[in-house]
Protein backbone atom coordinates (compact mmCIF):
# COMPACT_ATOMS: atom_id res chain seq x y z
CA UNK A 1 0.00 0.00 0.00
CA UNK A 2 2.28 2.70 -1.29
CA UNK A 3 1.60 6.37 -1.73
CA UNK A 4 2.90 7.82 -4.95
CA UNK A 5 3.03 11.56 -5.59
CA UNK A 6 2.68 12.76 -9.17
CA UNK A 7 3.73 16.37 -9.69
CA UNK A 8 1.67 17.97 -12.45
CA UNK A 9 2.13 21.58 -11.35
CA UNK A 10 2.12 24.03 -14.24
CA UNK A 11 0.79 21.44 -16.64
CA UNK A 12 -2.35 22.10 -18.65
CA UNK A 13 -5.05 19.66 -19.74
CA UNK A 14 -4.95 16.95 -20.83
CA UNK A 15 -1.38 16.32 -19.60
CA UNK A 16 -2.24 15.69 -15.90
CA UNK A 17 -5.02 13.28 -16.87
CA UNK A 18 -2.82 11.24 -19.21
CA UNK A 19 0.03 11.20 -16.71
CA UNK A 20 -2.34 10.05 -13.97
CA UNK A 21 -3.80 7.33 -16.18
CA UNK A 22 -0.36 6.01 -17.07
CA UNK A 23 0.95 6.19 -13.52
CA UNK A 24 -2.04 4.37 -12.08
CA UNK A 25 -1.38 1.43 -14.42
CA UNK A 26 1.99 0.95 -12.72
CA UNK A 27 0.49 0.90 -9.21
CA UNK A 28 -0.67 -2.11 -7.23
CA UNK A 29 -4.10 -2.72 -5.78
CA UNK A 30 -4.66 -0.56 -2.71
CA UNK A 31 -1.99 2.00 -3.62
CA UNK A 32 -2.72 5.72 -3.41
CA UNK A 33 -1.86 8.10 -6.23
CA UNK A 34 -1.63 11.76 -5.26
CA UNK A 35 -1.81 14.01 -8.31
CA UNK A 36 -0.71 17.59 -7.64
CA UNK A 37 -2.30 20.07 -10.02
CA UNK A 38 -2.81 23.80 -10.42
CA UNK A 39 -5.00 23.88 -13.53
CA UNK A 40 -8.68 24.08 -12.66
CA UNK A 41 -9.63 22.00 -15.69
CA UNK A 42 -7.53 19.08 -14.42
CA UNK A 43 -9.29 19.47 -11.10
CA UNK A 44 -12.44 18.46 -12.99
CA UNK A 45 -11.31 15.86 -15.53
CA UNK A 46 -8.88 13.88 -13.35
CA UNK A 47 -11.43 13.14 -10.57
CA UNK A 48 -14.20 12.61 -13.13
CA UNK A 49 -12.18 9.97 -14.92
CA UNK A 50 -11.12 8.27 -11.69
CA UNK A 51 -14.68 8.18 -10.36
CA UNK A 52 -15.97 6.77 -13.63
CA UNK A 53 -13.36 4.02 -13.37
CA UNK A 54 -14.78 3.20 -9.94
CA UNK A 55 -11.76 4.30 -7.89
CA UNK A 56 -12.05 6.11 -4.56
CA UNK A 57 -11.32 9.79 -5.04
CA UNK A 58 -10.74 12.79 -2.81
CA UNK A 59 -9.82 16.29 -3.92
CA UNK A 60 -8.08 18.56 -1.47
CA UNK A 61 -7.54 22.25 -2.09
CA UNK A 62 -4.08 22.59 -0.58
CA UNK A 63 -3.76 26.25 -1.46
CA UNK A 64 -5.62 28.83 -3.49
CA UNK A 65 -5.73 27.30 -6.98
CA UNK A 66 -3.66 24.25 -6.02
CA UNK A 67 -5.16 20.85 -5.54
CA UNK A 68 -4.24 17.29 -4.72
CA UNK A 69 -6.35 14.61 -6.31
CA UNK A 70 -6.01 11.47 -4.21
CA UNK A 71 -6.93 8.28 -6.03
CA UNK A 72 -7.06 4.83 -4.43
CA UNK A 73 -6.56 2.00 -6.89
CA UNK A 74 -9.41 -0.25 -5.80
CA UNK A 75 -9.40 -2.69 -8.71
CA UNK B 1 -6.16 -4.26 2.28
CA UNK B 2 -8.10 -1.84 4.42
CA UNK B 3 -6.06 1.26 5.10
CA UNK B 4 -6.27 2.69 8.61
CA UNK B 5 -8.66 5.62 8.55
CA UNK B 6 -7.56 8.90 10.07
CA UNK B 7 -10.01 10.03 12.76
CA UNK B 8 -10.98 13.71 12.94
CA UNK B 9 -13.44 15.44 15.27
CA UNK B 10 -15.82 18.24 14.34
CA UNK B 11 -18.78 20.04 15.87
CA UNK B 12 -20.77 19.98 12.64
CA UNK B 13 -20.49 17.89 9.48
CA UNK B 14 -22.45 19.07 6.46
CA UNK B 15 -22.89 16.41 3.79
CA UNK B 16 -23.42 18.05 0.40
CA UNK B 17 -22.00 21.26 -1.04
CA UNK B 18 -24.95 22.79 -2.88
CA UNK B 19 -26.65 26.05 -1.97
CA UNK B 20 -28.31 24.48 1.12
CA UNK B 21 -25.18 22.82 2.48
CA UNK B 22 -23.06 25.92 1.85
CA UNK B 23 -25.55 28.13 3.69
CA UNK B 24 -25.74 25.69 6.62
CA UNK B 25 -21.93 25.79 6.66
CA UNK B 26 -21.88 29.60 6.69
CA UNK B 27 -24.26 29.70 9.67
CA UNK B 28 -22.43 26.97 11.59
CA UNK B 29 -19.03 28.52 10.84
CA UNK B 30 -20.23 31.94 11.91
CA UNK B 31 -21.37 30.44 15.23
CA UNK B 32 -17.70 29.47 15.66
CA UNK B 33 -18.42 25.79 15.37
CA UNK B 34 -15.73 23.57 13.91
CA UNK B 35 -17.42 22.71 10.65
CA UNK B 36 -16.59 20.24 7.90
CA UNK B 37 -18.35 20.21 4.53
CA UNK B 38 -18.14 17.01 2.48
CA UNK B 39 -18.96 17.15 -1.23
CA UNK B 40 -18.64 14.16 -3.53
CA UNK B 41 -17.73 16.02 -6.71
CA UNK B 42 -17.81 19.78 -7.19
CA UNK B 43 -19.02 22.44 -4.80
CA UNK B 44 -22.14 24.25 -6.00
CA UNK B 45 -24.63 21.44 -6.49
CA UNK B 46 -27.46 21.51 -8.97
CA UNK B 47 -27.29 25.29 -9.32
CA UNK B 48 -24.04 24.94 -11.26
CA UNK B 49 -25.97 23.33 -14.13
CA UNK B 50 -27.93 26.54 -14.63
CA UNK B 51 -26.54 29.17 -16.95
CA UNK B 52 -28.80 32.02 -15.98
CA UNK B 53 -30.31 32.37 -12.57
CA UNK B 54 -33.11 34.91 -12.98
CA UNK B 55 -34.91 34.63 -9.68
CA UNK B 56 -32.36 34.52 -6.89
CA UNK B 57 -32.85 37.79 -5.03
CA UNK B 58 -29.95 40.20 -4.98
CA UNK B 59 -28.57 39.18 -8.37
CA UNK B 60 -30.47 41.20 -11.00
CA UNK B 61 -27.93 40.53 -13.77
CA UNK B 62 -28.84 36.83 -14.23
CA UNK B 63 -25.52 35.27 -13.20
CA UNK B 64 -24.52 31.68 -13.84
CA UNK B 65 -25.55 29.42 -10.95
CA UNK B 66 -21.90 28.60 -10.43
CA UNK B 67 -21.06 32.28 -9.88
CA UNK B 68 -23.54 32.46 -7.00
CA UNK B 69 -22.43 29.21 -5.37
CA UNK B 70 -18.74 30.15 -5.77
CA UNK B 71 -19.46 33.27 -3.73
CA UNK B 72 -21.23 31.13 -1.12
CA UNK B 73 -18.17 28.86 -0.99
CA UNK B 74 -15.87 31.85 -0.55
CA UNK B 75 -18.07 33.10 2.27
CA UNK B 76 -18.12 29.67 3.97
CA UNK B 77 -14.32 29.49 3.76
CA UNK B 78 -14.10 32.93 5.32
CA UNK B 79 -16.18 31.56 8.21
CA UNK B 80 -13.63 28.80 8.67
CA UNK B 81 -15.56 25.92 7.10
CA UNK B 82 -13.24 23.06 6.07
CA UNK B 83 -13.99 21.54 2.64
CA UNK B 84 -13.23 17.96 1.61
CA UNK B 85 -14.22 16.80 -1.84
CA UNK B 86 -14.95 13.12 -1.53
CA UNK B 87 -17.78 10.64 -1.36
CA UNK B 88 -19.36 9.66 1.97
CA UNK B 89 -19.22 5.88 2.24
CA UNK B 90 -21.29 5.35 5.39
CA UNK B 91 -22.91 7.16 8.30
CA UNK B 92 -23.87 6.19 11.84
CA UNK B 93 -26.19 8.92 13.08
CA UNK B 94 -27.70 7.50 16.27
CA UNK B 95 -26.35 8.58 19.63
CA UNK B 96 -24.42 11.66 20.67
CA UNK B 97 -21.36 10.88 18.56
CA UNK B 98 -22.24 10.86 14.90
CA UNK B 99 -19.84 9.00 12.62
CA UNK B 100 -19.33 9.85 8.94
CA UNK B 101 -16.83 7.79 6.97
CA UNK B 102 -15.08 8.47 3.68
CA UNK B 103 -12.56 6.13 2.12
CA UNK B 104 -9.68 7.80 3.97
CA UNK B 105 -11.23 9.26 7.11
CA UNK B 106 -13.53 8.58 9.99
CA UNK B 107 -15.13 11.85 11.05
CA UNK B 108 -16.84 12.17 14.41
CA UNK B 109 -19.24 15.05 15.00
CA UNK B 110 -21.79 16.32 17.50
CA UNK B 111 -24.29 17.06 14.78
CA UNK B 112 -24.74 16.24 11.10
CA UNK B 113 -26.59 18.24 8.44
CA UNK B 114 -27.79 16.26 5.44
CA UNK B 115 -27.81 18.36 2.26
CA UNK B 116 -27.22 15.70 -0.36
CA UNK B 117 -29.77 16.92 -2.93
CA UNK B 118 -30.89 14.71 -5.76
CA UNK B 119 -30.10 13.63 -9.28
CA UNK B 120 -32.23 13.44 -12.41
CA UNK B 121 -34.19 10.24 -12.90
CA UNK B 122 -33.35 8.48 -16.16
CA UNK B 123 -35.53 6.32 -18.43
CA UNK B 124 -33.26 3.24 -18.20
CA UNK B 125 -33.92 2.63 -21.92
CA UNK B 126 -31.35 0.84 -24.09
CA UNK B 127 -28.00 2.64 -24.69
CA UNK B 128 -28.99 5.56 -22.48
CA UNK B 129 -25.71 5.53 -20.53
CA UNK B 130 -23.78 6.12 -23.78
CA UNK B 131 -25.35 9.52 -24.44
CA UNK B 132 -25.80 11.11 -21.00
CA UNK B 133 -25.05 14.84 -20.56
CA UNK B 134 -22.75 16.10 -23.32
CA UNK B 135 -23.51 13.30 -25.79
CA UNK B 136 -27.11 14.15 -26.52
CA UNK B 137 -29.21 13.47 -23.42
CA UNK B 138 -29.77 16.56 -21.31
CA UNK B 139 -31.61 17.27 -18.07
CA UNK B 140 -31.44 21.03 -18.23
CA UNK B 141 -33.17 23.12 -20.87
CA UNK B 142 -31.66 26.28 -19.45
CA UNK B 143 -28.18 24.85 -19.94
CA UNK B 144 -28.57 23.33 -23.40
CA UNK B 145 -31.38 25.23 -25.13
CA UNK B 146 -29.14 27.71 -26.92
CA UNK B 147 -27.05 24.91 -28.43
CA UNK B 148 -30.25 23.59 -30.02
CA UNK B 149 -31.19 26.77 -31.86
CA UNK B 150 -32.98 25.82 -35.10
CA UNK B 151 -32.83 22.11 -34.30
CA UNK B 152 -35.20 19.27 -33.47
CA UNK B 153 -35.38 18.00 -29.89
CA UNK B 154 -37.29 15.31 -28.06
CA UNK B 155 -38.69 15.92 -24.57
CA UNK B 156 -39.54 12.97 -22.33
CA UNK B 157 -42.25 13.51 -19.72
CA UNK B 158 -45.41 15.56 -19.20
CA UNK B 159 -45.03 16.98 -15.69
CA UNK B 160 -44.65 20.67 -14.92
CA UNK B 161 -40.91 20.57 -15.51
CA UNK B 162 -41.22 18.74 -18.85
CA UNK B 163 -43.88 21.03 -20.28
CA UNK B 164 -42.53 24.30 -18.94
CA UNK B 165 -38.99 23.48 -20.02
CA UNK B 166 -40.39 22.30 -23.36
CA UNK B 167 -42.10 25.66 -23.81
CA UNK B 168 -38.81 27.37 -23.00
CA UNK B 169 -37.10 25.23 -25.65
CA UNK B 170 -39.52 26.50 -28.32
CA UNK B 171 -37.72 29.84 -28.11
CA UNK B 172 -34.63 28.14 -29.54
CA UNK B 173 -35.38 24.82 -31.24
CA UNK B 174 -37.59 24.56 -34.37
CA UNK B 175 -39.38 21.40 -33.40
CA UNK B 176 -40.11 19.93 -29.98
CA UNK B 177 -41.51 16.41 -29.94
CA UNK B 178 -42.87 15.45 -26.53
CA UNK B 179 -43.16 11.79 -25.54
CA UNK B 180 -46.11 11.37 -23.15
CA UNK B 181 -46.94 8.08 -21.43
CA UNK B 182 -50.64 8.89 -21.10
CA UNK B 183 -53.59 8.87 -23.51
CA UNK B 184 -54.05 11.76 -25.93
CA UNK B 185 -54.73 15.05 -24.15
CA UNK B 186 -53.69 13.81 -20.72
CA UNK B 187 -50.60 15.28 -19.04
CA UNK B 188 -49.24 15.45 -15.51
CA UNK B 189 -48.58 19.20 -15.61
CA UNK B 190 -50.85 22.02 -14.52
CA UNK B 191 -53.75 23.04 -16.76
CA UNK B 192 -52.34 26.42 -17.76
CA UNK B 193 -49.07 24.90 -18.98
CA UNK B 194 -50.99 22.14 -20.75
CA UNK B 195 -53.24 24.56 -22.69
CA UNK B 196 -50.28 26.68 -23.73
CA UNK B 197 -48.29 23.65 -24.82
CA UNK B 198 -51.12 22.17 -26.89
CA UNK B 199 -51.49 25.47 -28.72
CA UNK B 200 -47.80 25.97 -29.34
CA UNK B 201 -47.19 25.34 -33.07
CA UNK B 202 -43.60 24.18 -32.44
CA UNK B 203 -44.66 21.42 -30.07
CA UNK B 204 -46.03 18.06 -31.10
CA UNK B 205 -46.96 15.11 -28.91
CA UNK B 206 -46.42 11.37 -29.13
CA UNK B 207 -49.10 9.92 -26.87
CA UNK B 208 -48.87 6.54 -25.11
CA UNK B 209 -45.13 6.34 -25.69
CA UNK B 210 -42.01 5.50 -23.72
CA UNK B 211 -38.37 5.42 -24.85
CA UNK B 212 -37.28 2.07 -26.24
CA UNK B 213 -33.69 2.98 -27.10
CA UNK B 214 -31.21 5.73 -27.90
CA UNK B 215 -29.17 5.47 -31.11
CA UNK B 216 -26.34 7.36 -32.82
CA UNK B 217 -22.66 7.22 -33.75
CA UNK B 218 -20.85 8.79 -30.82
CA UNK B 219 -23.57 11.42 -30.36
CA UNK B 220 -27.29 10.80 -30.10
CA UNK B 221 -29.17 11.16 -33.42
CA UNK B 222 -32.29 9.03 -32.96
CA UNK B 223 -34.65 8.34 -30.10
CA UNK B 224 -36.73 5.21 -30.67
CA UNK B 225 -40.10 5.52 -28.96
CA UNK B 226 -42.43 2.62 -28.30
CA UNK B 227 -46.21 2.89 -28.30
CA UNK B 228 -47.22 1.10 -25.10
CA UNK B 229 -50.63 0.19 -26.52
CA UNK B 230 -49.67 -1.13 -29.95
CA UNK B 231 -46.04 -2.03 -29.34
CA UNK B 232 -45.06 -0.07 -32.48
CA UNK B 233 -41.51 1.32 -32.55
CA UNK B 234 -41.23 4.90 -33.75
CA UNK B 235 -37.72 6.20 -34.55
CA UNK B 236 -37.41 9.98 -34.22
CA UNK B 237 -34.40 11.87 -35.52
CA UNK B 238 -33.28 14.60 -33.18
CA UNK B 239 -30.28 16.57 -32.00
CA UNK B 240 -30.88 16.40 -28.26
CA UNK B 241 -33.23 14.50 -26.00
CA UNK B 242 -34.32 16.26 -22.81
CA UNK B 243 -35.48 14.02 -19.98
CA UNK B 244 -37.75 15.58 -17.37
CA UNK B 245 -39.13 12.63 -15.47
CA UNK B 246 -38.31 13.70 -11.97
CA UNK B 247 -35.50 13.66 -9.46
CA UNK B 248 -34.20 10.95 -7.18
CA UNK B 249 -33.09 12.19 -3.76
CA UNK B 250 -29.62 11.05 -2.68
CA UNK B 251 -30.67 9.28 0.49
CA UNK B 252 -29.59 5.67 -0.10
CA UNK B 253 -26.96 5.71 2.65
CA UNK B 254 -29.39 7.19 5.24
CA UNK B 255 -32.44 5.09 4.50
CA UNK B 256 -32.14 2.74 7.47
CA UNK B 257 -31.60 5.58 9.96
CA UNK B 258 -33.61 8.57 8.79
CA UNK B 259 -37.36 8.73 8.15
CA UNK B 260 -38.01 9.16 4.45
CA UNK B 261 -41.12 9.64 2.32
CA UNK B 262 -42.08 6.77 -0.02
CA UNK B 263 -40.22 8.71 -2.76
CA UNK B 264 -37.07 8.79 -0.63
CA UNK B 265 -37.08 12.44 0.46
CA UNK B 266 -36.09 13.25 4.05
CA UNK B 267 -38.91 14.20 6.39
CA UNK B 268 -37.84 17.29 8.38
CA UNK B 269 -39.84 19.58 10.63
CA UNK B 270 -39.92 23.40 10.55
CA UNK B 271 -36.60 23.45 12.39
CA UNK B 272 -35.16 21.14 9.70
CA UNK B 273 -34.75 18.42 12.35
CA UNK B 274 -35.04 14.79 11.24
CA UNK B 275 -36.29 11.91 13.38
CA UNK B 276 -32.76 11.41 14.74
CA UNK B 277 -31.68 13.85 17.44
CA UNK B 278 -28.86 16.12 16.33
CA UNK B 279 -29.37 15.34 12.65
CA UNK B 280 -30.78 18.05 10.42
CA UNK B 281 -31.56 18.20 6.71
CA UNK B 282 -31.91 20.98 4.15
CA UNK B 283 -32.23 21.67 0.43
CA UNK B 284 -33.62 19.49 -2.35
CA UNK B 285 -33.17 16.27 -0.36
CA UNK B 286 -35.97 17.38 1.99
CA UNK B 287 -39.61 16.75 1.20
CA UNK B 288 -40.91 20.23 0.38
CA UNK B 289 -43.03 22.20 -2.00
CA UNK B 290 -40.62 24.43 -3.86
CA UNK B 291 -37.06 23.47 -4.77
CA UNK B 292 -35.11 26.61 -5.61
CA UNK B 293 -31.80 28.21 -4.64
CA UNK B 294 -33.78 30.67 -2.54
CA UNK B 295 -35.55 27.93 -0.56
CA UNK B 296 -32.35 25.87 -0.25
CA UNK B 297 -30.65 28.90 1.27
CA UNK B 298 -33.64 29.41 3.57
CA UNK B 299 -33.62 25.95 5.04
CA UNK B 300 -29.82 25.80 5.03
CA UNK B 301 -29.84 28.81 7.34
CA UNK B 302 -32.35 27.13 9.64
CA UNK B 303 -30.38 23.87 9.71
CA UNK B 304 -27.11 25.67 10.51
CA UNK B 305 -28.79 27.67 13.26
CA UNK B 306 -30.56 24.58 14.64
CA UNK B 307 -27.26 22.68 14.75
CA UNK B 308 -25.74 25.48 16.83
CA UNK B 309 -28.71 25.49 19.22
CA UNK B 310 -28.56 21.71 19.53
CA UNK B 311 -24.89 21.78 20.47
CA UNK B 312 -25.40 24.59 23.00
CA UNK B 313 -28.29 22.65 24.54
CA UNK B 314 -26.21 19.46 24.72
CA UNK B 315 -23.47 21.31 26.56
CA UNK B 316 -25.96 22.86 28.99
CA UNK B 317 -27.54 19.45 29.56
CA UNK B 318 -24.27 17.69 30.37
CA UNK B 319 -22.43 20.48 32.16
CA UNK B 320 -25.26 22.05 34.17
CA UNK B 321 -28.36 19.85 34.40
CA UNK B 322 -26.46 16.58 34.81
CA UNK B 323 -23.48 18.03 36.72
CA UNK B 324 -21.94 15.53 39.13
CA UNK B 325 -20.58 17.83 41.83
CA UNK B 326 -23.66 17.86 44.02
CA UNK B 327 -27.24 16.65 43.98
CA UNK B 328 -29.29 18.56 41.39
CA UNK B 329 -32.83 19.90 41.36
CA UNK B 330 -34.20 21.02 38.02
CA UNK B 331 -37.54 22.80 37.86
CA UNK B 332 -39.10 22.53 34.40
CA UNK B 333 -41.97 24.91 33.73
CA UNK B 334 -43.74 26.91 31.10
CA UNK B 335 -43.42 30.62 31.82
CA UNK B 336 -46.80 31.41 30.28
CA UNK B 337 -48.52 29.29 32.95
CA UNK B 338 -49.18 31.49 36.01
CA UNK B 339 -49.29 28.76 38.74
CA UNK B 340 -46.01 27.36 37.37
CA UNK B 341 -44.48 30.83 37.58
CA UNK B 342 -45.70 31.23 41.14
CA UNK B 343 -44.05 27.97 42.17
CA UNK B 344 -40.70 29.60 41.32
CA UNK B 345 -40.97 31.24 44.76
CA UNK B 346 -41.08 27.79 46.38
CA UNK B 347 -38.11 26.67 44.28
CA UNK B 348 -36.23 29.71 45.55
CA UNK B 349 -37.14 28.85 49.11
CA UNK B 350 -35.86 25.30 48.70
CA UNK B 351 -32.65 26.64 47.19
CA UNK B 352 -32.10 29.09 50.03
CA UNK B 353 -32.99 26.54 52.69
CA UNK B 354 -30.39 24.07 51.43
CA UNK B 355 -27.80 26.68 50.70
CA UNK B 356 -24.88 25.24 48.74
CA UNK B 357 -25.97 21.64 49.18
CA UNK B 358 -28.03 21.35 46.01
CA UNK B 359 -27.51 22.76 42.52
CA UNK B 360 -30.87 24.26 41.50
CA UNK B 361 -31.69 24.85 37.80
CA UNK B 362 -34.75 26.39 36.18
CA UNK B 363 -35.73 25.39 32.65
CA UNK B 364 -38.40 27.36 30.82
CA UNK B 365 -39.92 25.24 28.04
CA UNK B 366 -41.77 28.14 26.41
CA UNK B 367 -39.30 28.45 23.52
CA UNK B 368 -37.92 24.94 23.34
CA UNK B 369 -38.69 21.64 24.99
CA UNK B 370 -35.26 20.30 24.02
CA UNK B 371 -33.88 20.04 27.55
CA UNK B 372 -37.17 18.66 28.89
CA UNK B 373 -37.15 16.03 26.11
CA UNK B 374 -33.68 14.95 27.15
CA UNK B 375 -34.97 14.50 30.70
CA UNK B 376 -37.91 12.59 29.29
CA UNK B 377 -40.36 15.13 30.73
CA UNK B 378 -43.45 15.68 28.56
CA UNK B 379 -45.80 17.38 31.03
CA UNK B 380 -45.20 20.57 32.97
CA UNK B 381 -44.46 21.75 35.57
CA UNK B 382 -42.07 19.05 36.70
CA UNK B 383 -39.14 18.65 39.05
CA UNK B 384 -36.24 16.31 38.32
CA UNK B 385 -33.74 15.32 40.99
CA UNK B 386 -30.30 14.12 39.94
CA UNK B 387 -27.31 12.63 41.70
CA UNK B 388 -23.91 11.82 40.19
CA UNK B 389 -25.20 12.88 36.78
CA UNK B 390 -28.18 10.50 36.90
CA UNK B 391 -31.90 11.09 37.32
CA UNK B 392 -33.01 9.70 40.70
CA UNK B 393 -36.54 11.06 40.97
CA UNK B 394 -39.10 12.92 38.82
CA UNK B 395 -42.17 14.80 40.05
CA UNK B 396 -44.72 15.50 37.33
CA UNK B 397 -47.37 18.17 38.00
CA UNK B 398 -48.52 16.76 41.33
CA UNK B 399 -46.00 18.04 43.87
CA UNK B 400 -45.55 20.55 46.69
CA UNK B 401 -42.65 22.35 48.28
CA UNK B 402 -42.79 19.84 51.13
CA UNK B 403 -42.89 16.68 49.00
CA UNK B 404 -39.89 17.88 47.01
CA UNK B 405 -37.95 18.86 50.09
CA UNK B 406 -38.51 15.42 51.60
CA UNK B 407 -37.02 13.70 48.55
CA UNK B 408 -34.16 16.18 48.25
CA UNK B 409 -33.10 15.54 51.83
CA UNK B 410 -32.95 11.82 50.99
CA UNK B 411 -30.28 12.37 48.35
CA UNK B 412 -28.10 14.93 50.10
Amino acid sequence: MNEVVLDCMGEACPVPLIKAQNKLKELALGDLLIVQIDHSCAMKNVPEWARKEGYNVEVEEVDDGEWEVIIEKTK
Amino acid sequence: MAREKVVENYDVIVIGGGAAGLTAGIYAGRARLKTLLLEKSLVGGLATYTNEVENYPGFPNSPKGEDITNLMKEQAKKMGVVFKLTDVKSVDLEGEEKVVETFRNKYIAKTVILATGGRPRITKAKNEENYLFDKGISFCATCDAAANTGKTVVVIGSGDAAIEEGMFLTKFADKIIVSVLHDEGKMDCNEIAKEAALQNPKMSFMWNTVVESFEGEGHLDTVVLKNVKTGDLIPISCDTCFEFIGYIPNTEIFKDQINLTPQGYIVANEKMATNVEGVFACGDVVEKWLKQIATAVGDGAIAGFAAEKYIAESECFHDIILQKEKPGLTYIYNAVDAPSREFLTSVKKIEEGLIGQVQVNRVDVYKSTGLADRLNIKEFPAVVLTKNGKIVHSFIQDFTEESILREVKEII
